[in-house]
């Protein structure tokens, strides 16, 4: 009795920790206190459009290529490779772009936000704002989180179209078994724009998610050097389970009782 | 003015392709070290086996089902449900999960929990100079630090592959089951479809996939610099660099594999 009490202890603490780290950071930047550092905020975005987004991209359409072949051979195996767009305006939209993007977020922009703080935190640079009386939370997580909100919107729907270029070279340019019209046809059929709006939330979610991660093991690094490290690849585990928990009951709540395919009545 | 904006573009390039150069040298030092005797290096791949191993088999049970019940299951089932042939579920599903999720899930486990920890293991040796004092010893760091890694590793992943695919399908089963259909004719149409290529195809690129996530780990450990954020700034870069080479890998190797096999792309 006493290991289960244990491992609950071990678990739900430093959860119910992160999540009144979270409301914390998140209540900053609601209640608008984080207007005090909107050049530190403005600077945050700054950093992460130059310094990420390309890579981000870069995922997303490698694996929109991937969805291309994908849809291409398997609409060729039923015999109809007209068809393709189907298949790849789903999983594109759908799916494999907020996977894609909650993946590379982590890998990119959380661990290298765990990273920074923690140094900060090990060579007492944390402190040593506390002490010059500044909100240290408000300065290091509450900016990066609304840079994070003001850039990451405008970079999804890139990566969306990322994603959608990356399809469209697999199939039509590579595979080559249907017609740019013939393969827009159908896949812009396949789509609308609730679907962007459901693809999006769940990335967002994503993104925010990872922010807050990277955050809070950056903040609280302790033990040197070996620590940092450390933490930079715990934020890691803990990303990928919340990133396909996400997804998971993002797609059960967004498409599980309506398919929303342009099929039959 | 124009040799500025030559050093902002080209320098990042120069020092793209100097790390694919070095992380290709570190993968033929490995490979000859890993065959050339003697081979003191049997108790660490336990060691880094287990570990990985024990760090990684829930992350890769939860993953492997969020994304089979999600992207495969879900979206799937709801257009074959319009055809009225949710069977065919069983189908779709070797081509998913066997060919695609199951390796990719498995790799992004793999990089993003073992493959962070080696980094943060190994950089966190090479700022306290342990790694320097292995080598005044006379001990190979390559021999007996990196080729149990790279072993393990390609083990490991390969290992999981099997049981992403395992729990990738029961995810389909959980589909099938919330949408009401018996899973009779879900493994039907499983095991016609189901081709050993695809499972050779499907062990073999994870195998190769954690032979790429140990070089770049192991790499990016090896030369991680620059004190207290060096480390972290290592993991960060392992992580990033895993990412992108399993997704080029995984393009090149479907195509080939699809295009060299055209028996997979039947529908029986």
């Amino acid at each position: 009795m006493s290991t289960f009490k244990a491992i609950g202890d071990r678990t739900t603490a430093p959860f119910g920790d992160f999540l009144r780290f979270a409301l914390r950071v998140m209540g900053d930047v609601y209640r608008l206190r984080v207007m005090k550092f909107f050049g530190e905020t403005l600077r945050q975005a700054g950093i992460l459009v130059t310094g990420s987004v390309l890579i981000v991209l870069g995922l997303v359409f490698i694996l929109g290529l991937q969805c291309g072949i994908e849809g291409a051979y398997g609409a060729r195996a039923v015999g109809a490779p007209s068809v393709s767009g189907a298949f790849t305006a789903l999983c594109d939209l759908r799916e494999v772009t907020p996977y894609a993007f909650g993946y590379m977020m982590a890998a990119k922009v959380g661990t290298g936000i765990v990273a920074e703080l923690g140094s900060m935190r090990i060579s007492d640079e944390i402190d040593a704002l506390e002490v010059m009386g500044f909100d240290s939370m408000l300065y290091l997580c509450a900016t990066r989180l609304l840079g994070m909100w003001l850039v990451l919107p405008f970079v999804y729907i890139a990566a969306v179209a990322f994603g959608f270029v990356g399809s469209y070279i697999a199939v039509v340019q590579q595979i080559g078994e249907v017609s740019a019209g013939g393969y827009f046809q159908i896949f812009w059929q396949f789509q609308n724009p609730v679907d962007l709006l459901y693809s999006s939330i769940k990335g967002m979610l994503m993104a925010t998610t990872v922010v807050l991660v990277g955050c809070y093991y950056g903040y609280n690094v302790s033990g040197g050097p070996v620590g940092v490290g450390t933490a930079t690849a715990k934020s890691m585990v803990v990303n990928i389970f919340a990133i396909h928990a996400i997804g998971m009951i993002g797609t059960q709540l967004f498409w599980g009782g309506n398919a929303r395919a342009p099929i039959g009545g | 003015m124009l040799r500025a904006v030559g050093d902002r573009t080209f320098l990042p390039l120069k020092e793209f392709i100097e790390t694919i150069g070095s992380m290709g040298v570190l993968t033929g030092k490995t490979l000859t070290s890993a065959v050339r005797p003697p081979y003191p290096y049997g108790k660490e791949f336990v060691t880094q086996f287990l570990f990985a191993v024990r760090l990684c088999w829930f992350p890769m049970i939860v993953a492997s089902v969020a994304f089979t019940y999600g992207p495969s299951g879900v979206q799937a089932a709801n257009f074959l449900n319009l055809f009225g042939a949710i069977d065919r579920l069983g189908g779709l599903f070797i081509v998913a999960v066997v060919r695609e999720f199951a390796p990719l899930v498995c790799a992004i486990v793999m990089a993003g929990v073992a493959g962070t920890a080696i980094t943060a293991d190994l950089g966190a040796r090479k700022i306290r100079e342990e790694l320097d004092a292995l080598q005044v010893l006379g001990v190979d760091p390559i021999k007996n630090l990196v080729v149990p890694r790279f072993l393990a590793l390609m083990l490991v992943t390969g290992m999981f592959n099997v049981y992403a695919v395992i729990f990738g399908t029961f995810g389909g089963m959980l589909v099938t089951v919330t949408n009401g259909a018996p899973l009779g004719p879900f493994f039907a149409t499983y095991f016609t479809n189901a081709t050993p290529t695809e499972l050779w195809g499907s062990l073999l690129k994870t195998i190769l996939f954690g032979a790429i996530i140990a070089i770049v780990c192991c790499y990016k450990g090896l030369t991680a610099k620059g004190g207290a954020e060096g480390v972290g700034r290592a993991v960060n870069q392992a992580v990033v660099i895993s990412f992108l080479g399993i997704g080029a890998f995984n393009y090149v190797f479907t195509q080939t594999l699809l295009a060299t096999h055209p028996e997979l792309t039947l529908v029986r």
